[in-house]
């Protein structure tokens, strides 16, 4: 199963991502996102913070996840590429992200947006989201 | 939406009519050609312009600049004037980036006479001012200092030594928004911008050297201290991390609060409160600081780049003046007559820009005879250009387009173009490159943008702002 794809997007940058469950889905839109700030990575030190996010609705769960670790690898100098979830509801999450240091990241996303925002389970029970980052 | 649902008021204005769709409260009007607004037609830009029409308190039109293209929420490229008794506010107005924006500065020196030191001041500008991808600035302000810059604004840096009066003067608002208050700004958001006053960003934010290729106005010319062959320096940014935090926050307020108004909208990116609302004023204030953190992170980059051009032309090289600074993603309260009538009114730009007439208040004393300057940037190694606020931009409540307008995705562009190519391409038009990254050039290749010179013709022909001098660039910095 591919774990997530770029659309095309005249200025921003917009990412489906799949998933078997909600909770990969969320992983692999995380993925999609942290290749898509083309890190240059620092070393193989591997670090690990943890994130609760508490929303207004399911769709702004996922837009609410995805911007809360944008600030954390903007403030920490760090992406993340494993997402363990400890809790995860409707409208809450908590987590525990696997990362590493980076000496840059070479695209600057500003934001996640609910611009066509669109997460659903499909008729086969797999999942799909689709996200636009302002870049 | 079709070409024949639109109504053509003259050739570079079309107007989609109130009675399009049951929601909108007034028309939609594009400034745009027939050409643009078939190219328009292609993307969802136009439907956004619709969906911006059906905003509370909206004023006469629901406006869209010549290089209008899509965005979230509001087109960029999209004005709307809401009446503040009754109207709305929307960070999707305003965008992520608040007060993007773009500052002039000039030289008294002629290409001529700088030609041989052109790479050397490329490379030491590059030097002096970080991308704040990577290592930052390497300074890390505490908290209390950022609420200073987020509350002063370009007026704190200025008193700090980064720079000089005369840069405030030049400055809109005098690069400082007195309702802000660095109380409603979130610690993420302080955080984000701790190390990065100073610095560019990425994406289509730039440093130019650039000569004045082409006068048009030698009158206005003058006034504003531009000569042909001149030497002048362009600086495109914003508000960084900390204006992006601002937004995302105050959208997840205004879309937890809007209900309770009874707000209902077409889009989820409109999210928008009353003006008179706590939310929405408290919006108004945070966002108000995002511009002042913007405003002191123009002024700061023109102390390194005038840093720069000491080091490498002499201590005794004349100074680089501000032309001017102006934003280009922001919301203002600002009074407009209409129907005789003078309202107070919040006016969302959003990748649009002020262009205030002759005689206006808000124009620096030394402009007020002919107007506000008004910057418009090309796409990379593409012309740029100044033109100046004129009477009849009325109609668009003073506003013009801030830049282009992008017709192609990055991932279109960076499929059509090599970073290398279009490097050799840049060389061989006598222009320096200076960039990290290969990719970030494609994906800034003029092909991927509208022909400057055709939407600064619309601008220009549908009275909008009017041409004064045309710039050419001599040398692209991209950060870092």
């Amino acid at each position: 199963m591919k774990k997530y794809e770029v659309l095309e997007h005249k200025a921003d940058l917009k990412i489906r991502a799949f998933g078997k469950t909600k909770e990969e889905l969320f992983q692999n839109m995380l993925l999609g996102m942290s290749e898509s700030q083309k890190p240059e990575i620092k070393d193989n030190k591997k670090t690990e913070r943890k994130i609760k996010i508490k929303s207004l609705n399911p769709l702004s769960l996922l837009v609410d996840f995805l911007s809360e670790i944008l600030y954390f690898n903007q403030i920490n100098k760090e992406i993340y590429s494993n997402v363990d979830f400890i809790r995860f509801t409707d409208t809450e999450l908590e987590a525990r992200l696997a990362g590493r240091k980076v000496e840059r990241l070479g695209e600057d996303i500003k934001a996640v947006t609910y611009h066509n925002l669109d997460v659903h389970q499909k008729k086969d029970k797999t999942w799909e989201a689709i996200v636009l980052f302002d870049v | 939406m079709k070409k024949s649902d639109f109504i053509k008021i003259n050739d570079s204005l079309w107007e989609i009519p109130k009675g399009f769709r049951s929601d909108m409260r007034v028309a939609a009007r594009a400034y745009v050609s027939e050409i643009m607004l078939e190219s328009a037609l292609r993307d969802k830009s136009l439907d956004q312009l619709v969906n911006v029409a059906s905003l509370p308190g909206i004023v006469n039109y629901s406006l869209a600049m010549p290089d209008m293209h899509e965005g979230y929420g509001f087109p960029i490229g999209g004005v709307a004037a809401m009446d503040i008794k009754s109207g709305v506010i929307s960070p999707g107005g305003v965008g992520y980036d608040i007060n993007c924006g773009m500052r002039l500065l000039k030289s008294d020196y002629k290409e001529e006479e700088i030609r041989n030191y052109l790479e050397g001041l490329a490379i030491e500008i590059q030097k002096e001012v970080p991308s704040g991808l990577g290592r930052g600035r390497q300074i890390k302000l505490d908290a209390a200092s950022i609420n200073k810059i987020l509350e002063r604004g370009a007026q704190r840096v200025v008193e700090q030594g980064y720079g000089e009066k005369e840069d405030l003067e030049s400055c809109e608002s005098n690069g400082r928004l007195p309702q802000a208050d660095a109380s409603l700004v979130s610690d993420h958001a302080k955080n984000r911008g701790r190390d990065q006053v100073g610095t560019l960003g990425s994406g289509n934010h730039f440093l130019e050297i650039q000569k004045v290729d082409e006068v048009f106005d030698g009158k206005t010319a003058e006034i504003f201290g531009l000569f042909l062959e001149q030497v002048v320096i362009m600086i495109h940014t914003g508000s960084r991390g900390l204006g992006h935090q601002i937004a995302t926050d105050y959208i997840r307020v205004m879309m937890g609060t809007m209900d309770k108004y009874g707000i209902r909208l077409p889009d989820r990116e409109l999210a928008a409160c009353p003006i008179n609302s706590p939310e929405g004023q408290k919006y108004l204030s945070a966002m108000a600081a995002g511009a002042n953190y913007a405003w002191a992170n123009r002024q700061t980059i023109a102390h390194f780049v005038r840093k720069a051009w000491r080091s490498v032309l002499g201590e005794k090289s004349t100074n680089l003046t501000t032309v001017y600074d102006v934003a280009h993603n922001i919301a203002k309260i600002e009074k407009h007559e209409i129907e005789g009538e003078t309202l107070e009114l919040c006016l969302h730009r959003k990748g649009a820009t002020r262009a205030f007439p002759p005689s206006h208040p808000e124009v620096p004393q030394k402009y007020r005879a002919v107007g506000q300057p008004v910057l418009i940037p090309g796409s990379m190694g593409t012309a740029s250009y100044v033109l100046v606020g004129v009477n009849t931009g009325r109609d668009a409540f003073f506003s013009t387009n801030h830049g282009a307008g992008r017709t192609m995705s990055r991932h279109e562009a960076t499929r059509r173009v090599s970073g290398q190519n279009l490097l050799k391409e840049l060389k061989s038009k006598g222009i320096i490159v200076k960039c990290w990254n290969l990719r970030g050039i494609a994906e800034e290749a003029p092909m991927a943008y509208k022909n400057v010179d055709d939407v600064v013709g619309v601008v220009h022909n549908a009275g909008l702002s009017k041409k004064v001098v045309k710039l050419k660039p001599l040398a692209v910095i991209k950060g870092e």
